[in-house]
């Protein structure tokens, strides 16, 4: 391996600005991360849809000179990497830019040897569990934005900081910060964040007698819409989900959790212990019987709940049996598709209720706005468990690349958005906004975002235990009280060690 | 070349020593050697680590290297755990009632398409369609058929006027399970079925009709003939059915995910569960032991029902 630059001093300088920037992010106050000096400032606090797009466009990004600054170009040495690429039914765009991401990384480091492998989202975590026994794992890996933290309490990840490639903590939302912190360390940097928005049929509303150009504003006015589209029209209100074992339900269950004043520990704190349990909290209690109000009491929301993921509310909403549903961001080109597919009189309907589709913030409760914090994040493994040894400075270069305000947004194109956020002030995002309908609305939700807390049992507490207690409300099995208490006890007892 | 180095009797007594008879029978156990050695890597070690395994705790945040040995506790914990109970009592609704169907309807149609008529190729053929098609398919076929809210049966039952609103199959914990297990004996029934026809064709068709000369009625043919000659294909094949269906993942696990409320989890998705999604590696290698010790059992029974009848045979 050869290096032939001292990086340390860019990156000890951005470190040294790093405290300041993180305060001026707590404290809603104006800034200007990292090498973008020269860039209008981003306000988190004044983040909304006006001002998403106020700020689109507005800077100009080298991404080649900044990384230079950490890995000089002409850097000769080698990085593997895994990470979920494009798959077959993605759109052309999203397999266009992965596509020029690596070669715009060749030309910019053409010393660097790169293998890189794209696994299907279902089998990377367990291939790289795998490989990691046999010390056969990538250098860097790319994992959803909770995937990393199992790995690092393992000991398998190598600490990783923004300043490592050259840019600062502020350069990141806040909770995806806290998504790569496990124990107080860093161990990775998101890559791309996306919040979910909430989806409805104007038309549906209206026909209920609904303000249709207004979106639910709280969970309240959710369980009031659905019962009143359920009992005027026939058919189902809000698109619950609530099945076992999968892990769209906390995805759609959490925000309504945490509206409530409820969490499963204490993630929705500026600073969580993540040492406390709030399934059985007043707040949790509150959003579970909103639940079974919706299911149980008011028969409002689709039967299959229980066994639906959000896959199975598509159908039902573009036949626009299905009134209302927290959806990703790229819900809409979905259901443009879904009515591209449709013939006969079944397109007329889906072309209506794509005609008729509107975006708003999911809904806010007596606590707050909230919303999972989605995304991915890049890792470095640690040496030891890396097949045929590590190349650091090129593990950095290739995620200084990918972490850029260009790349992060062209590759985080259709479904996401860009984990640096200055990317938000690129010519990109500008013209994401201008192509990719509703956009603007999803990603003002990110300032309400809240990550899954990060720890190696969040997994378990999101996609096993909050699923079974949201059934054993809703099926009768137990009462709300009693589904809360154990779900509660049951994550006690994994907290402690049982 | 010489295929066995010593004399072959049948009165190779049972007190000869294991290794007297490996030397005697050397070239016969060189040539099976290698495919021994390719199973202990592949069964026995993978069998041997999932015993080590079940006497270690295995937190989701410790790497297995750093597991702790808690001895029988993961066994204790399995044992005293409410859902290890309920879990085994769906498992065993599942096998038996769908072992049972399974058998029962592939039997019928056995019988039926035993006799000659027009159009019995086709109608053999239809019906072996369920156990042809791919488990993944038929669960998300019958998800659709099934679903509480848009599927076919519901649709029709209401457009009939049997029901008001449509059936909940899925997700209503007194019916998720019966549900699937129409959904695994329509799976199933067609292996029974084909195992049963074979069974048939050794049936002596004399000994019928002298049953049918001396006045012996349908039901009493079959039973008195029939029967007795399908006994041991039926062992074999019940006992089949039986060892996949303690072994059945793919249905349970597309079509409700062991849900709604724990209503349908058998002990393969249970043990999926533990493994996978709490990543509780010795617990549920403690989960598969005793399945395993389960399945042992089922499986001396059917060497016992292939082997009956051998033992007077020269080894």
């Amino acid at each position: 391996m050869t290096r032939r630059n001292d990086p340390k001093g860019p990156v000890k300088r951005l470190s040294a600005m790093s405290a300041a920037v993180r305060t001026a992010v707590i404290t809603g106050i104006a800034i200007t991360p990292g090498a973008a000096m020269a860039q209008e400032a981003i306000d988190l606090s004044k983040w909304s849809p006006e001002y998403v797009r106020s700020i689109a466009g507005t800077g100009k990004f080298d991404t080649a000179a900044e990384c230079a600054k950490t890995v000089p170009l002409d850097y000769t040495g080698r990085v593997s990497v895994w990470y979920t690429g494009p798959a077959d039914a993605e759109p052309e765009i999203t397999k266009k830019f992965d596509k020029e991401f690596w070669e715009a990384f060749k030309a910019t480091y053409p010393n660097i040897t790169v293998e890189a492998q794209s696994i299907v989202y279902n089998d990377l975590l367990d291939k790289l569990r795998t490989s990691l026994l046999g010390n056969a794992g990538p250098m860097v890996v790319r994992l959803q934005i909770l995937g990393g933290v199992e790995f690092a309490a393992k000991g398998y990840l190598q600490p990783l900081k923004p300043e490592d490639v050259g840019y600062t903590p502020a350069e990141f939302w806040p909770g995806a910060m806290k998504s790569v912190t496990y124990e107080g360390a860093t161990y990775g940097i998101p890559t791309n964040n996306e919040t979910m928005g909430f989806i409805y049929n104007a038309k549906i509303f209206a026909d209920a007698g609904l303000d249709p150009e207004t979106a639910p504003a709280t969970w309240d006015d959710v369980v009031a819409y659905s019962k009143q589209i359920h009992d005027k029209l026939g058919i189902a209100g809000y698109g619950m989900v609530a099945k076992q074992n999968a892990g769209n339900t906390p995805f759609r269950f959490m925000p309504q959790m945490w509206a409530y004043g409820g969490a499963a520990l204490d993630e929705n704190l500026d600073a969580p212990t993540l040492q406390t349990v709030g399934l059985n909290s007043p707040g949790a209690k509150a959003a579970l019987q909103a639940s079974y109000d919706m299911y149980v009491r008011d028969q409002s929301v689709p039967v299959s709940a229980l066994t639906n993921t959000q896959a199975e509310n598509q159908a039902p909403f573009i036949a626009g049996q299905l009134g209302m549903m927290i959806a990703h961001p790229a819900e809409y080109a979905k259901m443009v598709d879904l009515a591209g597919k449709a013939t006969g009189k079944d397109k007329e309907v889906a072309d209506e209720v794509v005609a008729n589709m509107r975006y708003g913030l999911i809904p806010a409760g007596p606590d707050r706005r909230a919303v999972v914090f989605g995304g991915s994040n890049i890792h470095i493994v640690k040496s030891d468990y890396v097949e045929g040894g590590m190349d650091e400075m090129g593990a950095k270069a290739l995620i200084c690349f990918w972490t850029s305000p260009e790349w992060s947004t062209k590759l985080a194109w259709v479904g996401s958005n860009p984990g640096n956020l200055r990317g938000f002030q690129t010519e990109w995002m500008k013209e994401r906004l201008d192509t990719i309908k509703f956009l603007d609305v999803t990603t003002s939700m990110l300032p309400s975002g809240i990550p899954f807390p990060a720890i190696a049992e969040a997994p378990e507490i999101m996609n096993i235990i909050i699923p079974d207690m949201l059934q054993n409300a809703l099926t009768g099995k137990m009462t709300v009280d009693e589904a809360a208490e154990d779900a509660a006890a049951k994550v006690e007892a994994l907290l402690g060690g049982m | 070349m010489a295929v066995s180095s010593g004399p072959v009797t049948g009165s190779l007594r049972r007190d000869d020593g294991l290794l007297r008879r490996i030397v005697t029978h050397r070239a016969d156990y060189a040539y099976v050697l290698p495919a021994l050695v390719v199973m202990m890597v592949v069964i026995a070690y993978p069998i041997w680590f999932t015993v080590d395994m079940s006497f270690y705790k295995t937190p989701a945040s410790l790497q297995l290297r750093d597991r702790t040995f808690v001895g029988w506790k993961n066994y204790h914990t399995i044992l005293t755990a409410p859902a290890f109970w309920s879990v085994t009592l769906n498992t065993l609704i599942w096998t038996v009632a769908s072992t049972f169907f399974a058998f029962l309807l592939g039997l019928g149609a056995a019988l039926s398409l035993h006799r000659e008529f027009a159009g019995r190729a086709v109608l053999r053929a239809i019906l072996l369609i369920p156990y042809v098609i791919s488990a993944v398919a038929a669960s998300y076929l019958w998800k659709w058929l099934y679903h509480s809210d848009f599927g076919v049966i519901g649709a029709l039952s209401v457009q009939w006027g049997f029901t008001d609103k449509p059936i909940n199959f899925l997700d209503n914990i007194h019916t998720a399970l019966p549900s699937l297990i129409v959904v695994n004996i329509w799976r199933e029934f067609s292996f029974a079925m084909i195992m049963l026809m074979a069974g048939l064709q050794t049936v002596p068709e004399q000994l019928l009709r002298a049953a049918q000369v001396d006045g012996a009625n349908a039901w009493q043919r079959f039973w008195h003939v029939t029967a007795p000659h399908l006994k041991g294909v039926s062992m074999v094949t019940v006992l089949l059915l039986m060892v996949a269906n303690f072994n059945s993942f793919i249905v349970p696990w597309l079509m409700t995910g062991g849900g709604p409320a724990g209503a349908s989890d058998i002990w393969i998705t249970h043990i999926y569960q533990i493994a996978f999604g709490r990543q509780n590696w010795g617990l549920a290698s403690a989960y598969s032991v005793i399945l395993f010790i389960v399945m042992m059992c089922l499986g001396y029974f059917y060497v016992q029902a292939l082997t009956r009848g051998d033992k007077g045979r020269p080894e």
